[in-house]
């Protein structure tokens, strides 16, 4: 009861920020009614997601019909996680917006549209994880992808946004297409559109019909997560948003399709074929290698993280795969450590790459640029920001004691046993390779992520716009502060994750959630196979402190040290910001090392005279191309040509339009209703 | 050892204090080993000591560009080191590749920290060698944790410890020797000796450090260096007599461990370092042991 009344709350209060930039035309009072409802909104969510995790699922009937039968919204626990993940993120986006939307406020009536459509997105993501009827879920997917269409459009005298904001469009209804080919076979067998009734029917389907179902799905909602190959629009679409519609967007709306795909596989499919874990493997640690190698190729802050959320995702779909294989195994438990993984990972990156995105946004807000090869400095101009981005940085490279290393040690653990579960000589080499390949993935991620703060934040700022960066804003700081917060807590704290986690494994079938972990305590995060491997955090954490203790000590034991000052050692040289690394050269190792992957072009120029031992200007440019840019290149020529040649159809005027028009109507009728 | 126990955190500093008050002697018999085999007299064996409380008494010049990641970093990078060796006989081995990774993590920082050419071409090194390391030590690895089923590190030795002598196994373990030279930064990956400028990858990034600082990176390279020797030992180089008392199994295994280190000695003796984007090669022959002794088991 409380819980539904909490998300009939949400919704008021979404609703109310949609159509409240439209009463005033101060932007001011819209920019903190409107992003203050929202953030409400959000937080009802959290209350309600919580409340769920407490007394158990919440089932109710709206009054709406659609395509004649009744919207049931179900909460059951995989919708309430997700709602949690999306009000966690929302709620600190709708504060953080309050101080960084500032700037938009001399844009007018534009403004208010913008304010609008972020309520509106929000409201969208919410009713996606919780309606339980497939055309009101395809209809608020739909309203997702608008919305956050014209989000990314916002700044469209750019011809960037604009481009960025049409292959979003185009690719995410390419999904959209697959999504509903997947729902239509499966409610056409079902005969209802109510999710419950497609969860009975799934089980008696054929397996012809069942793949089909399968690849629809994955390749609808992976497109919408961004994985690669399908990633094309991702790294566009997220950097042209704004910096708190980027942190959603790569929070909270990439894992909404991860909820689709949960949807499916948990739910309504079942336990399948191996061979369907493996494609789902396959794309995830294509997507998490090459995600992470164009991230650290990358100097655009934000494009850079765009690509690691390509990256995060394929880990995150290594749980899954791995969950679906061993599924297909019967190996519940396994199955089970494996879908845990993949869903604290879930969580985790919706939290650090918004806390990461909003950071990008802090520095693009005072300091105008996102490319880092023109920052430098910052840790000393904005050191909140930095301290709250360092910790960012960290939990994203996975490591100890924060939040990404519980979800990556997770995901390590279920790979482990791949190997082993695996059939034959090759099973056996693919399952090690993959482990391999996630050892690397983590090794490029942390190089990645050194990069992105080391050359941002600290050494000299190298332009005068880094030099003149200020602070930002309390509510932009305190939003990072809380999601930095729940970095440390879910790293240390472990179990609280887990305890939800295994509420919503529980009863999914070929998923045994009550083994694994089982009768551990609040701190320890165990694995109950036959080795007991176990991980303490607080140990862990003594540990650390008695190391840091010692080192104390050392440091001490002679007394108090006198710090010198003296310039950096440069050969003798004053040192300029012009002698430090760049993010290009801080990359170049790698980028020679995967040369074959990542194509570099480059180009050198050198004006050499008057002396050709101490040239006078050097130019130097580097650019890496996508290797799956070059796949669309065929599709695209080939819808210009069809194109053309229905060119000749398409006069222009509106009369012939209408024409057609009623042609079809008249055709459908006589179709549908006979002589 | 699921349960929190005090005693298993109490044995873990224990240990991790040993480890600490035994790497230093471990790097002076290197370089002791080394120079004898250079018909150099070479710096006492205790040498290693002397530096380190040398340094831990001196003063620091510290450069005005850089910021408190120049301070941090350095016990960072001491306590991974720390705990890294504090979970060697109950941890877990994950964890303990993570903590050593998050003290290289900040110790990179801390190279682009004083903003000079010659930090940031040590991290960016770094880094680069430690993104090739990792995919191959995670698959030496796998050998010892399919055959333990776990990746507790006393299971993992329980485990290596009942192999029989084999020949995949052998693979395996050159294998790890080959990412034991790597990640302690030793010819022909790193030269530890080094004080030219461009060759430098683990010196060039701590060199602007001095004083105190630098005596706790040096002091937790030290650590690092053992922790990696006592993986090999123990779980590559698992084969001992049985039945042995405590103190002949402490023996044994120390022996072991001097052995191993008068190995790198004799192999920075014999080769030279190789250029830098010869690594990914050197990784590859490990990675393709490795693989074999997986495949072969």
């Amino acid at each position: 009861m409380i819980a539904e009344l909490l998300l009939y709350f949400s919704l008021f209060f979404l609703i109310t920020g949609v159509l409240s930039p439209f009463t005033t035309s101060n932007n001011k009072i819209v920019n903190y009614v409107a992003h203050g409802v929202a953030a409400l909104g959000c937080l009802a969510t959290i209350l309600c997601a919580i409340f769920i995790f407490v007394n158990g699922k919440v089932d109710f009937i709206t009054p709406w019909i659609m395509l004649g039968s009744p919207v049931y919204i179900r909460l059951d626990y995989l919708a309430a996680y997700f709602l949690l993940t999306i009000g966690i993120v929302g709620c600190t986006a709708s504060i953080y917006a309050i101080g960084y939307s500032r700037e938009y406020l001399g844009d007018g009536r534009r403004y208010q549209v913008m304010v609008s459509l972020y309520c509106a997105f929000l409201l969208s993501m919410v009713l996606v994880v919780s309606v339980s009827h497939v055309a009101a879920f395809v209809v608020v997917w739909e309203l997702m992808a608008v919305t956050s269409f014209f989000l990314v459009n916002y700044e469209h005298e750019r011809d960037e946004a604009r481009r960025a904001a049409f292959v979003y469009i185009v690719m995410t209804h390419v999904g959209t297409a697959f999504i509903i080919t997947a729902f239509f076979l499966l409610a056409y067998k079902a005969g209802s559109l109510d999710f419950s009734s497609l969860a009975q029917t799934a089980g008696n389907l054929d397996a012809g019909i069942k793949n089909v179902v399968f690849l629809c799905a994955l390749i609808g909602f992976g497109t919408k997560a961004g994985i690669i190959p399908l990633h094309i629009w991702l790294p566009r679409a997220h950097p042209a948003a704004p910096s708190h519609v980027s942190a959603i967007m790569s929070g909270v709306m990439i894992k909404t399709a991860i909820y689709g795909l949960c949807r499916f596989c948990l739910d309504f499919l079942g336990a399948g074929p191996v061979w369907w874990g493996v494609v789902v493997l396959v794309f995830a640690i294509v997507s998490s290698v090459l995600g992470v190698l164009y991230a650290l190729m990358e100097s655009d802050l934000k494009r850079l993280l765009a690509y690691s959320s390509a990256e995060n995702i394929g880990i995150i779909l290594l749980g899954i795969g791995a969950g679906m294989v061993f599924t297909a195994k019967g190996l519940g438990t396994l199955a089970a450590l494996a879908w845990m993984a993949a869903l604290y990972h879930m969580l985790n990156h919706a939290i650090f790459k918004s806390l990461l995105f909003m950071g990008a946004g802090a520095v693009l807000k005072s300091t105008h640029t996102k490319d880092i090869e023109h920052l430098g400095g910052l840790i000393k101009k904005m050191p909140y920001t930095a301290v709250l981005f360092l910790v960012g940085t960290a939990a994203i490279s996975a490591l100890p004691p924060l939040n990404g290393f519980i979800s990556e040690w997770l995901t390590f653990q279920s790979l482990l046993y791949l190997p082993q579960v695996m059939h034959g000589a090759l099973g056996k080499t693919f399952g090690a390779l993959l482990l391999a390949m996630f050892g690397l993935t983590g090794g490029l991620a942390a190089a990645c992520f050194v990069k992105a703060f080391g050359i941002t934040f600290l050494a000299k700022p190298r332009s005068s716009q880094a030099e003149q960066a200020k602070e930002v804003d309390k509510p932009m700081l305190i939003s990072m502060a809380v999601l930095t917060g729940l970095c440390v807590v879910l790293g240390i704290w472990p179990e609280s994750v887990i305890g939800a986690i295994k509420q919503v494994l529980h009863g999914t079938n070929g998923v045994d959630a009550l083994q694994v972990f089982a009768g551990t305590n609040w701190y320890t995060v165990g694995v109950r196979l036959d080795g007991n491997t176990g991980l303490q955090m607080p140990v862990i954490i003594i540990i650390m402190l008695v190391g840091a203790i010692t080192a104390m000590v050392l440091y001490r034991m002679y007394g108090k040290p006198l710090l010198i000052r003296g310039e950096t050692w440069t050969c003798g040289i004053v040192p300029t910001a012009r002698m430090e690394y760049t993010a290009t050269g801080f990359s170049k190792p790698i980028r020679l090392a995967f040369r074959s992957i990542l194509r570099p072009q480059r180009e050198t120029i050198v004006d050499l005279s008057p002396n050709r031992y101490f040239g006078r200007r050097l130019s130097y440019y580097v650019s890496i191309t996508d290797i799956f840019g070059a796949i669309y290149r065929p599709v695209n020529n080939t819808i210009i040509k069809a194109a053309q040649f229905m060119k000749v159809i398409q006069a222009g005027s509106v009369q012939l339009y209408i024409g057609y028009i009623t042609a079809i109507t008249v055709l459908a009728l006589i179709i549908s209703n006979g002589w | 050892m699921i349960s929190l126990e005090y005693l298993t955190i109490i044995t873990n500093v224990c240990f991790a204090f040993v480890i600490m008050a035994t790497a230093p002697l471990l790097a002076g018999i290197i370089k002791a080993a080394k120079a004898g085999m250079q018909n150099r007299r070479g710096p006492r064996v205790l040498q290693v000591y002397y530096d380190l409380f040398k340094l831990l008494q001196k003063d620091s010049v510290v450069s005005p560009t850089t910021s408190w990641i120049f301070a941090l970093s350095p016990y960072v990078y001491f306590v991974g080191a720390f705990a890294a060796a504090a979970l060697l006989p109950s941890g877990d081995l994950f964890t303990l590749l993570y903590l050593l990774a998050a003290g290289r993590f900040f110790l990179v920082l801390a190279s682009l920290d004083a903003g000079s050419t010659f930090g940031g071409m040590g991290g960016s090194r770094e880094m680069y060698i430690s993104v090739l390391v990792e995919p191959v030590l995670l698959l030496t690895m796998l050998t010892v944790v399919v055959r333990a089923g776990s990746t507790g590190l006393a299971a993992m030795a329980g485990a290596a410890a009942s192999t029989p002598f084999s020949l995949p196994y052998i693979f395996a373990a050159i294998a790890f020797f080959i990412v034991l030279i790597t990640e302690t930064g030793r010819i022909p990956v790193d030269n530890p000796d080094t004080h030219l400028e461009l060759t430098m990858i683990h010196e060039g990034m701590v060199l602007e450090y001095s004083g105190r600082w630098l005596g706790l990176i040096f002091w937790a390279s030290a650590i690092k260096q053992l922790v990696f020797i006592s993986l090999f030992v123990v779980l590559f180089l698992p084969w001992q007599p049985g039945g042995l008392s405590p103190l002949m199994m402490f023996l044994w295994i120390a022996g072991k461990v001097v052995i191993t280190a008068v190995t790198l000695a004799v192999i920075e003796t014999s080769t030279n370092k190789m250029r830098l984007f010869k690594v990914p090669g050197f990784m590859g022959v490990a990675a393709m042991l490795a693989l074999l002794a997986l495949i072969a088991q």
